[in-house]
């Protein structure tokens, strides 16, 4: 209510103040066509009255002032022409002294001395002094931060300035720039004393003091110095805008601002000692000054800022002027030698320094966020000192020792910044593992940071392709990412986000493939230090990293066969022993690796995952296989039968397992002859034990190409063949039996047809004991099958049997041996 | 009557931080330009007597904070403009795409009588900037959007060479001076008011 009351009233005071310059302008407009000089100053003098006013907020003055400010410019262009028309323009300036009051001759005296320094008929410091000390009779803080402006601006194009009309005659840049200087140090005062003014306001109640807009009696103190805040907020530009205007001084070298002009605006906003004034004038600085001035002076500029009020927001102002000098050193590569020149990093990280040390108080976010900020401008401006990078890191460990871990969520975003800043710029994530520092600020983060964090690390390897190629470089990343590869002290069991949980550690397998050396060597000790790692990891993670480990470790034995067989083919004398070296190592390698590997699977059988350890078992079997290393391989194929029998309890999964098994054991051909009958002994017997009638015949009849490898010295075990196939037949036999005594029907020929294949198969490959005979009394009987009236008619196997016989045919009518050898067979 | 008030063009600079505002004033009035960023606090004018036809005119051209945090006061000075510059670096495309903004402010903010009609015009500056290498924002691009806001005359400025700087300005003055201005109509009902009004301000006698 009250509120809105009092913008009403401001809008109505606006709407009065206006219509009066309005009227007075009307008047003044006649009188300058009239060349009616005393009329004109006049009524230019009643509108100018008009910013007498208190009433008005910032905002709404300046409205108000524009508007006058636009009439000022017709009555400046007469004051030109009048020069023109005979009255001297030191008359006018004598003249307009006579106005009565003293706001409104002040401005006609700025406007007039305007048109008095372009007529160079005095010099213009002696105007400028003039003018600036005459503006103090103005102490009513609103009125005097605006005519002081307006002075500001009216004089702005005629500065003695170098190279500028109004240069010479004794007149130099020093005038200019005490004239500025002064100015910028009364508005200064005044905007600062508002504060001091609206104390008296609350304490004494005097209505000239009150801060300007709309404040009846009834509001309380707190929201009197509210609204001052905002209003002396509102006026601020018009104090900074002092320095913007010496900062188009083009006159001012680096030794003038050095000597002079720093000292003196510095000296200004240390004194005040006002928050906002000192908050805000150093931003200005650092904006309206060029930056190869600030990296010359940054001792003094960062000299003040320990001397600000202990709530000066230190930390944003040098943010800002860290950030322009970045963008600065970025600008040309020619200006960073002024940056090594002036020790930019060390004093940067000096005063950082001061700064968190005098602000006792500062909340951890403030010094952190200021790390920020030099490693940014770290990162930018010395990309190759890792060292530096590493120093801003250690500040960090030092400000965060002997505290509890981060809970604030501001700081905890602050270090992930910190942490992620270097990953952005070294795009190699090596670069960021030699910092040693690193692991050191990251034990700071409480542990669901700590995860996010390690996650930002593997986004970033993954993202740019890295490689890590040393063991030392990969236990450092394990270190950092510790979080992910096992439980820490603290992680609580309630927090479980299980698709968070799979995510990450599918982000880990992932890290695992892009750990490599070209080098045998480092590239085992790289496998090794994972294997320590992720052996910690627990049940939960085991069955997510342990595939890629062992594929990894593959690879390597792969490769070490490749590396065998190429070497082997060169004639080079220094190879042999290279060779052999190799051999050496990769016996090493594939012994001591792929045993203790073993073990490493064995732990994936403690949890629930007995189906993928097998497969790795028989993965490790074969390239133990293709190593020669029978003994190794036999361990792993007895370690996959322990787990069949004791793990393996789902009948489907058993299907599954002995069909691996079956398959592995077949491409083996490292084994002698007693290991190998003790395989395919087990591997059938466990066929034959299956759940079900019709998997137990389709695994038995399987097992048969354990005993018939076609390869040129590959086993042909022609009887055994003929066993396995047999009793593939009485298990089909006996499920047909069952069929019928179940269901008072048996089941479709389709086992038989696939196995009247399989004899086809032997038959064509020329196993002695496979003769058409067998085959045709196959034949006859699945004829014999179908034709009975208990067989359910079933499409799909008799078009099975349809195309076996079309087959055999064909094979018939193609004529030579195989014709032959087929010719027996009637169908 | 109206004579005094014309020879006066009022000249908005707007656009992002650091596109060259200040630049291309100083380029155009004082024939100057520095490669050192100097932020602008507040507004500031400078003036140039232009001449079109042998008549002599006062271009007052109003050059702008582009940091919204230097802009503390507000933007009375928008009042009375008479052309409104908006200016972006080709190599920026962020300040290509605040033209919009800076456009509808200013015809929010100094509510010209005819908005349609009011005078605008785009400057694309530092086409010098590595020989043209890091452009963005296209002549084409730039064109198209001028076209699409009712053919706002475009330019390719360089402040630092002056290249089209003094056309672009040309351009600008003759628009502004194209605009109808709008004079508050004032007719005063009593020669007294004013005096009579000047009794009831307050105590001080500053
Ligand atoms: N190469 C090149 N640089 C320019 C050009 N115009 C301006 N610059 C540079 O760009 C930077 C910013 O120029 P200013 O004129 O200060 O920008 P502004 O728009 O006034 O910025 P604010 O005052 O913050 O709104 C300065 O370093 C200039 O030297 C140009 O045409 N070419
Ligand atoms: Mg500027």
């Amino acid at each position: 209510m009250l509120l809105s009351d009092a913008m009403e009233d401001e809008e109505k005071w606006l709407a009065e103040g206006i219509a009066g310059i309005q009227h007075n302008a009307f008047y003044m407009h006649r009188a300058l066509d009239a060349n009616n000089l005393r009329e004109a100053l006049k009524y230019s003098a009643q509108l100018l009255s008009e910013l007498r006013t208190s009433r008005l907020s910032p905002h709404k003055y300046y409205e108000l002032y524009m508007r006058a400010f636009d009439e000022l410019r017709k009555l400046e262009m007469f004051f030109k022409e009048e020069e023109r028309h005979g009255c001297s323009v030191m008359d006018l300036y004598e003249l307009v002294q006579h106005a009565g009051n003293i706001l409104p001759r002040l401005y006609l005296l700025c406007t007039v001395g305007s048109v008095y320094i372009k007529s160079k008929e005095a010099p213009a410091k002696d105007v400028l002094k003039d003018l600036v000390e005459m503006c103090r009779a103005v102490q009513h803080p609103i009125r005097g931060l605006f005519l002081r402006s307006y002075l500001a601006q009216i004089s702005r194009d005629k500065l003695p300035d170098i190279g500028s009309d109004y240069e010479g005659d004794g007149d130099t840049v020093m005038d200019a720039v005490e004239f500025v200087l002064q100015n910028f140090s009364e508005m200064n005062k005044l905007w600062v004393r508002m504060e001091l003014q609206c104390l008296y306001y609350i304490h004494f109640g005097d209505p000239e003091l009150r801060p300007s807009f709309g404040l009846s009696g009834l509001q309380g103190p707190a929201r009197v110095r509210d609204k001052m805040e905002k209003e002396r907020n509102e006026l601020r530009d018009l104090v900074g805008k002092n320095l913007h205007v010496l900062s188009q001084i083009e006159g001012i070298d680096l030794d003038l601002y050095k000597e002079t002009v720093l000292p003196r605006v510095l000296e200004q906003v240390v004194n005040c000692k006002d928050e906002l004034a000192q908050y805000y004038l150093m931003d200005c600085l650092i904006q309206v000054f060029p930056d190869e001035y600030h990296l010359q002076t940054l001792e003094t500029l960062l000299g003040a800022c320990p001397q600000l009020q202990p709530t000066v927001d230190i930390k944003t102002v040098l943010s800002q002027l860290m950030e322009r000098l970045s963008s600065y050193a970025a600008s040309s590569p020619e200006v960073l030698p002024e940056f090594l020149q002036v020790e930019a990093f060390a004093k940067l990280s000096n005063a950082i320094g001061k700064v968190i040390e005098t602000q006792g108080d500062m909340p951890i976010v403030g010094s952190i966020t200021l790390y920020v900020s030099l490693l940014t401008f770290t990162l930018r401006v010395h990309p190759d000192r890792l060292d530096y990078v590493d120093q801003v890191l250690g500040l960090c460990v030092k400000k965060l020792a002997n505290k509890p871990k981060l809970e604030d969520s501001r700081a905890t975003k602050q270090v992930v910044a910190l942490l992620s800043a270097p990953l952005e710029k070294y795009s190699d994530i090596v670069t960021s593992l030699t910092l040693s520092n690193y692991p050191r600020v990251m034990d700071h983060l409480d542990n669901g940071t700590n995860k996010i964090m390690a996650m930002v690390i593997i986004q970033s390897i993954m993202m740019n392709h890295a490689y890590v190629s040393s063991a030392d470089k990969v236990e450092v990343l394990f270190e950092l990412i510790k979080g992910l590869i096992k439980d820490l002290e603290g992680d609580s069991d309630d927090e479980f986000d299980e698709e968070d949980f799979n995510e990450e550690q599918n982000s880990v397998s992932r890290v695992i493939h892009v750990l490599y050396n070209d080098d045998p060597e480092e590239m085992l000790k790289i496998i090794c230090t994972v294997r320590k790692h992720i052996m910690a990891g627990g049940p939960r993670r085991l069955p997510f990293t342990i595939p890629p480990l062992v594929f990894s470790a593959l690879k390597l034995i792969r490769r070490l066969q490749n590396q065998d067989g190429d070497a082997a083919g060169e004639d080079n004398p220094a190879t042999p022993r290279k060779i052999f070296q190799l051999l050496n190592q990769m016996i090493k390698c594939s012994s001591l690796g792929l045993e203790g590997w073993a073990e490493t699977i064995e732990a994936l059988s403690y949890v629930p995952s007995p189906e993928l350890a097998l497969r790795l078992y028989l993965q490790c079997a074969e390239a133990a296989n293709d190593c020669d290393l029978e003994p190794v391989a036999y361990e792993f194929f007895t370690q996959a039968f322990v787990l069949y029998e004791e793990e393996i309890a789902d009948s489907k999964a058993q299907v599954t397992a002995i069909h691996l098994i079956i398959g592995t054991l077949q491409r083996t051909n490292v084994f002698g002859v007693e290991n190998r009958d003790t395989l395919t002994h087990k591997a059938t017997g466990y066929s034959a034990k299956l759940l079900k009638k019709p998997d137990q015949c389709r695994a038995v009849y399987a097992c048969s190409h354990l005993f018939w490898v076609d390869d040129q010295d590959g086993i042909k075990d022609g009887e055994r063949v003929l066993l396995c196939l047999k009793r593939a037949l009485r298990i089909a036999n006996a499920a047909q039996q069952m069929a019928s005594v179940a269901r008072g029907s048996s089941g479709p020929v389709t086992l038989f047809v696939e196995i009247l294949n399989k004899y086809l198969y032997y038959f064509e490959k020329g196993n002695p004991q496979i003769t058409s005979a067998a085959i045709q009394g196959l034949i006859e009987l699945i004829k014999t099958e179908m034709q009975s009236d208990t067989v359910t008619p079933d499409q799909t196997s008799d078009a099975f049997f349809a195309c076996t016989l079309r087959y055999i045919q064909f094979q018939k009518q193609k004529g030579g041996a195989m014709g032959e050898k087929f010719d027996t067979i009637k169908v | 009557m109206a004579s005094r008030r014309r020879m006066l063009l009022k000249v908005i600079i707007l656009g992002d931080s650091g596109v060259g505002k200040t630049s291309l004033m100083n380029q155009y009035v004082n024939r100057k330009f520095s490669n050192q960023y100097k932020a602008t606090i507040g507004a500031d004018f400078l003036t140039k007597e232009v001449q079109f036809e042998d008549r002599l005119f006062t271009l007052q051209i109003w050059d702008t904070a582009g940091q919204e945090r230097f802009q503390s006061l507000g933007v009375a000075f928008y009042r009375g403009a008479d052309c409104c510059v908006l200016v972006h670096d080709v190599n920026v495309m962020k300040s290509f795409d605040s033209l919009n903004n800076w456009r509808e402010e200013f015809l929010i903010q100094a509510s010209p009588a005819d908005p349609e009609n009011f005078p605008f015009v785009v400057l694309g500056n530092k086409v010098d900037v590595d020989g043209g290498n890091s452009r963005v924002v296209s002549e084409k691009k730039a064109k198209a959007w001028c076209a699409s806001k009712g053919n706002i005359p475009y330019f390719e400025t360089s402040a630092k060479e002056g290249l089209n700087v003094e056309a672009a300005f040309e351009c600008i003055a003759r628009n502004a001076l194209k605009n109808e201005p709008e004079e508050e109509i004032y007719l005063p009902d009593t020669i007294d008011v004013a005096n009579a009004r000047q009794q009831k301000s307050s105590g001080c006698e500053c």
